[in-house]
């Protein structure tokens, strides 16, 4: 992994297109702001990671399981 | 043309015939399951109000997924423009939106992915999931209130 030090008000930048700025750093927390091309998605890695979990647990459900869930919704 | 229907390959139900209509393309996939990017959409052949979105390329992907209205009254979706764009969608009535289920061993545990719906222009037949950072909603939503009898 590329480690780089920046300060306040420093950016980097990754391609052409995306821009990283440090906007704020306040004891362990360091805000930053991020340009980049509309196509190109952006989320907080945690959120990323809990939806692809939420899709793999999703997958492929037992089928006495889906049944016994629509017999539920009657 | 309205009629054509496709011949898919299923794990769970074999060989099925779906309309043409309710096969959708998904540009950049199911989050986790990247490259795959064909569903169809079907009713749970078993009835009920369950849908399975099934993978086109990979018999064994498939999920199911319902009408949020469902389980979650007034659930609303903010859709940033450039997932509007992604999918083409210019009319807000030729979306439509599902949410994942994750089917619990009981089933009463189900859950439900508000937090990553699948949106749908139907009439292009383009899918996509989003990824809705500035929500509040649960990826874990229970289907049942856990104070039911």
């Amino acid at each position: 992994m590329l480690v780089l030090s920046r300060q306040k008000d420093e950016s980097i930048m990754i391609g052409d297109g995306i821009r990283i700025t440090v906007v704020d750093v306040r004891g362990d927390k360091v805000r930053l702001g991020i340009t980049a091309p509309k196509d190109v998605k952006v989320f907080r890695a945690e959120l990323y990671e809990e939806i692809q979990r939420q899709n793999r647990e999703a997958l492929q459900p037992a089928p006495e399981d889906v049944d016994k869930l629509k017999d539920l919704l009657g | 043309m309205a009629d054509s229907r496709v011949q898919i390959q299923t794990t769970r139900f074999g060989s099925l015939s779906v309309p043409e209509a309710a096969c959708y393309a998904f540009p950049e996939g199911i989050l986790g399951f990247p490259g795959l990017t064909r569903y169809a959409l079907f009713d749970n052949p078993g009835g009920g109000p369950l849908k399975w979105l099934q993978c086109l390329e990979d018999p064994a992907l498939a999920f199911v997924c319902c009408d949020p209205a469902l389980f979650v009254p007034g659930y609303r979706v903010a859709v940033h423009r450039e997932d509007l764009q992604g999918l083409s969608l210019e009319r807000v009535e030729d979306g439509h939106v599902l949410v994942i289920l994750v089917i619990a061993k009981v089933p009463s545990e189900s859950t439900a992915n508000l937090l990553g719906p699948v949106v749908l222009n139907v009439p292009a037949r383009l899918g996509k999931q989003l990824v809705l950072s500035d929500s509040e909603h649960s990826s874990r939503h229970p289907l049942f209130s856990a104070t039911k009898a």
